[in-house]
């Protein structure tokens, strides 16, 4: 969107919360990709743990090593590319269902309070 | 006519005075105060049956007080003090009054000692509910809120149906633990499966939650399906085919919350997912089980408001809640951000958070029982939870591609309220002592142990790697404006164009039967004036001639027969 390109530079730092200034480091793609780095470390760990201490298990599979991880990746990439396919059968237009739904209308603007950093 | 107070009357009352009182912060710190009252008057309730009347005949009990109906109680006055404390700012008397007799309703409700007090709670959670999507004042939100009244009416007039039959059959109203069996106790469990959104009965849920106000839908969220969870675990604990119907409760709704792009519909279908683990607890029925079902419903109204809240304040500053529209609001709304992801931390049972105390008892009761399947079924739900709550919610909605959008942070008020949500919700995580001392059984349970954290960790972090890579290779489906065909689409585009068919061919047939007759009447009409009018064939003058003729014909042709 070409829109958030030529917004983004005119935040002024000043005008965003306190918070929000210290957090603004998220904003570098370099240190996305640190918390990525991080990530994949942490899950390294995570599945070397599994050698390193005594599983109380209750299911034969769980002896498996690292199976709660395997299952979690697993499952959840299954998950999402089920959800992938089943969305091209059961997507619609937004409108599909207007006037009986609210699913293209506008929430009512005099029930809002719509303020941004500036006002 | 009662030796104690019942809770639900605080509410009635207050719901009455609350008009007389001026609109602003008078009448927002009054409605705070019946949640204190009652949540006090619940605390002190004496075990028992207590406020037993008889109405028309019939064994009224108001309150049935053990354990199971006042942790309800407790946490329903919880929640309607925290969603009172989120609607602060609303003006509107309609939204002020009906939060009130809808939280009433859901108590009086949890203590029903039988089954036509219980109806009666039934139906007034139902109207009560409704005007908090009314009060969204669009088109849209008036026939979701007709389509919503319908069903939940309907629960009640099955609930009553049952109730009637229930009394034929035992004599008694008396709402206990029941058996299924009888056409009674089939009505009663399926008026309470609607209510907890059974598979192919949940639709309401996920229509309805979205279209309600930005306040309505964090109390919404609270008390019509927790009530459910209640019902079924008083009349139906251990009841086998609970198991299954929980199961697939916990798992087709997180393939709709992947692609639902209406981030309070997200959530609609992770809460039920979530109703999905404790309706599990209930079939499985074991002590351990229905605690878990109890403390899990205990914390999971408190994260489930907490990010149905979050979302409600990214609403109320940017008028949409549409994943495709929103990103990138972290800057802006810092702390809004923070205690989603706090919400979301509990709704995936991070340890320290509130439903890693919870949801694992459910776990640990299903294994222990030997239903392996199930439990690899939770522990799948548990996964994907993770993935479209826990990470789609506060990514989308904060992070993500920038949307440019730059609102202010929410309200004081509603800062307060989930910064009050997210104490509860990390207090129950770090320290679960006092809400397991809540539970309605006595059950020694360990959460934290280095085998449950470390294996939770590895699920939930793993979850994360897969999203992270699915996010890089952009294999995950993008946000879009887009609605999915789910069950509803039977009675909302089917059953219509199947009536609208019928309709048609049935105006057809009718048409072609008049016309068919009408013809047939006509030729009929013309035949007879034909013959009998004044020039028809047997009405003209013929001539004597002919006539003898003819008579000659007959006479030769009756003496041919006779004599051959």
């Amino acid at each position: 969107m070409s829109d958030d390109m030529n917004q983004k530079p005119d935040t002024d730092p000043a005008s965003l919360p306190w918070l929000g200034r210290k957090l603004l480091w998220l904003d570098d793609m370099k240190n996305v990709d640190r918390i990525v780095y991080a990530l994949f470390v942490v899950c390294a760990g995570l599945f070397a743990a599994d050698f390193f201490y005594h599983k109380h298990i209750t299911v034969e599979i769980e002896a498996v090593p690292g199976f709660y991880a395997l299952y979690g990746f697993f499952m959840c990439a299954a998950l999402v590319i089920c959800a992938r396919a089943l969305r091209v059968i059961l997507k619609r237009p937004e409108d599909y269902y207007a006037p009986h739904d609210i699913e293209s209308e506008a929430y009512p603007e005099d029930q809002l309070s719509r303020k941004t950093i500036n006002d | 006519m009662t030796d104690l107070f019942p809770p639900f009357l605080v509410y009635v009352a207050g719901a009455i005075l609350l008009p007389f009182i001026p609109n602003g912060n008078p009448r927002a710190l009054f409605s705070l105060l019946i949640p204190i009252i009652s949540a006090y008057l619940i605390w002190f309730l004496p075990d028992g049956l207590h406020g037993q009347v008889v109405l028309a005949g019939w064994d009224i009990t108001l309150l049935r007080v053990d354990k199971l109906s006042t942790i309800f109680g407790l946490i329903f006055s919880l929640a309607a003090f925290l969603g009172l404390l989120y609607a602060w700012h609303i003006r509107d008397t309609v939204q002020q009054t009906t939060s009130l007799l809808y939280a009433g309703a859901a108590i009086g409700a949890v203590f029903a000692g039988d089954l036509i007090s219980l109806f009666i709670f039934w139906e007034g959670t139902a109207i009560a509910s409704v005007f908090l999507i009314w009060a969204r004042r669009t088109e849209g939100a008036y026939w979701t809120g007709l389509r919503y009244l319908i069903i939940q009416v309907g629960s009640g007039v099955v609930l009553l149906a049952g109730t009637v039959l229930h009394y034929q059959d035992t004599g008694s109203i008396t709402f206990e633990a029941m058996t299924l069996g009888s056409v009674a106790t089939w009505a009663i469990f399926l008026a309470f499966g609607v209510k907890c959104a059974f598979p192919l009965l949940h639709n309401w849920l996920q229509d309805s939650y979205p279209a309600a106000t930005v306040t309505g839908t964090v109390i919404l969220s609270a008390f019509t399906t927790k009530l459910a969870i209640y019902a079924l675990a008083r009349g139906f604990p251990g009841t086998e085919l609970l198991i299954y119907i929980g199961a697939t409760m916990t798992l087709f709704p997180i393939f709709y919350a992947v692609i639902e792009n209406d981030l309070r519909r997200v959530l609609a279908y992770s809460l039920n997912n979530q109703l999905g683990f404790m309706v599990v607890g209930i079939g499985v029925g074991t002590p351990l089980a229905l605690n878990g079902t109890a403390s899990h419903a205990f914390a999971h109204i408190l994260y489930k408001a907490l990010l149905f809240m979050s979302m409600g304040a990214v609403l109320f500053r940017t008028g949409t809640v549409k994943g495709s529209e929103l990103g990138g609001l972290y800057k802006s709304m810092p702390l809004t951000m923070i205690f989603c992801v706090i919400g979301a931390a509990s709704i995936s049972a991070f340890p320290l958070f509130s439903g890693f105390v919870t949801k694992s008892l459910i776990l640990s009761a299903s294994v222990h029982e030997g239903h392996y399947i199930v439990w690899g079924i939770l522990l799948f739900a548990s996964a994907g939870v993770f993935h479209h709550s826990g990470i789609k919610i506060p990514y989308f909605a904060f992070f993500a591609h920038d949307s440019g959008l730059r609102p202010k942070e929410a309200p004081w008020n509603m800062l307060l309220a989930m910064g009050i949500t997210s104490v509860f919700c990390i207090g129950i995580g770090v320290y679960p002592e006092p809400l397991y001392a809540l539970l309605p059984y006595d059950v020694e349970y360990v959460p934290y142990t280095t085998t449950h954290v470390i294996t939770q960790l590895q699920l939930l972090f793993f979850s994360a790697l897969a999203f992270t890579v699915l996010m890089k290779t952009g294999i995950y489906p993008p946000e879009m404006r887009l609605v999915n065909l789910d069950f509803d689409w039977t009675y909302r585009k089917l059953a219509p164009a199947i009536i609208r068919r019928c309709r048609t061919l049935f105006t057809r047939i009718w048409g072609g039967m008049m016309g068919a007759s009408s013809t047939a009447l006509n030729r009929g009409f013309v035949a007879l004036q034909k013959a009998h009018s004044p020039q028809g064939s047997l009405a003209r003058a013929w001539p004597t001639g002919t006539m003898v003729l003819w008579i000659a014909v007959l006479l030769g042709v009756t003496l041919i027969i006779t004599y051959i």
